[in-house]
């Protein structure tokens, strides 16, 4: 059986991300392992109209993202209990380690996880330098792919990377599934009207492909349009 | 295969407000609470700065305004802490007084929390 890991930072990065991905292998029956450093509980948004404030937000996002695995079709749901926005003030040994041990576990042949420089948050950045150590000592490196946002690496040049470093998913078979797991995510979504539009109008507001870059530059790719 | 496409259709608009808007009285009278007591403290403003389990005794409890409202305490002989644009709050059975601003889309400002335990770090 395929199998693939995910490591992120926060409840809706695996789905607003790359949910149309994870979506589409798990629907090949790849086995799918999500690791999210945090339960999102500083989040700003409280749903809208509020239904939450601080100290409910965790409990309820857990179950937003459990979820929104049911919508992607993930199997395995790991938290490291980070409190939300202070994963890079974690040891980085040990949160290296802790992800070392995962991935020994699962045994995965496809990482996902953010750029250490790309990842846009300080909790993405940090998560993501300490999989990627891990997956180096691993031996997972060739495993391994950093998730973009939306079209940016249509264009990769800009981040000084080349078309072949790039893999393109077509998610289009998979964009219901995408929108489900947005919806489960309510309290983030809620704000988002197009989110809430009749289906058809909703799925339109999501692209064809998604992006990830290849960990190993060096490593020859085998299908630009499959992680496996 | 796992096909669930027609999830999206299941998951609709939620209609409860479980957070209940200030009124100066209520919130006074919980305030009240903690006067002389041990305090834990969480305290954010917007996504710049939080503070978590701050441990003060507390002298003094003030809410002012006519929503927004702006609340302040004094501590330890010698401290304040103050906020404004708060809107919403619970008190959730627990010893614990959560009061937060929200802006008219659901999304959090500030935060006040004052608990008689700390808080889940």
């Amino acid at each position: 059986m395929r199998k693939l890991l995910a490591v992120f930072a926060h409840p809706d990065d695996e789905s607003f991300i790359c949910g149309g991905t994870l979506a589409k292998y798990a629907s090949e029956g790849v086995d799918i392992t999500l690791v999210s450093a945090t339960r999102g509980e500083m989040g700003r948004r409280m749903g809208n109209p509020p239904y939450l404030n601080r100290e409910t937000m965790a409990a309820a996002r857990e179950v937003e993202l459990r979820q929104a695995c049911e919508c992607l079709g993930i199997g395995q749901l790991l938290f490291l209990d980070i409190r939300d926005k202070t994963v890079e003030f974690i040891d980085e040994e040990r949160l290296t380690a802790r992800i070392e041990t995962i991935i020994h576990e699962v045994n995965p042949d496809v990482v996902l996880t953010f750029h250490e420089t790309l990842g846009g948050h300080p909790d993405h950045c940090a998560i993501g330098k300490a999989a990627t150590a891990a997956c180096r000592r691993t031996g997972h490196q060739g495993a391994l792919y950093f998730i973009t946002f939306g079209d940016a690496m249509a264009r990769p040049e800009r981040y000084g990377y080349t078309r072949k470093d790039v893999i393109r998913i077509d998610v289009q078979a998979h964009l219901a599934a995408k929108l489900a797991a947005f919806r489960a995510h309510r309290c983030q979504t809620e704000i988002d009207e197009w989110v809430w539009l009749p289906d058809q109008e909703a799925l339109a507001k999501f692209g064809r492909h998604e992006y990830f870059l290849k960990a190993d530059r060096e490593a020859p790719t085998r299908d630009p349009y499959d992680l496996f | 295969m796992i096909r669930l496409y027609n999830q999206s259709k299941l998951i609709q608009k939620r209609e409860v407000l479980q957070m209940i808007k200030i009124t100066k009285p209520q919130v006074e009278a919980e305030l009240q609470t903690f006067l002389g007591a041990e305090a834990y403290i969480h305290s954010e403003a917007t996504s710049f700065v939080f503070v978590r389990n701050f441990k003060v005794r507390v002298t003094d409890v003030f809410i002012a305004g006519e929503g927004p409202f702006r609340a302040a305490l004094r501590f330890d002989g010698h401290g304040w802490l103050r906020m404004e644009a708060l809107t919403h709050y619970e008190a959730d059975g627990s010893g614990r007084l959560l009061l937060a601003g929200y802006d008219d889309r659901g999304r959090m400002n500030v935060a006040l929390h004052l608990g008689k335990e700390p808080f889940p770090e």
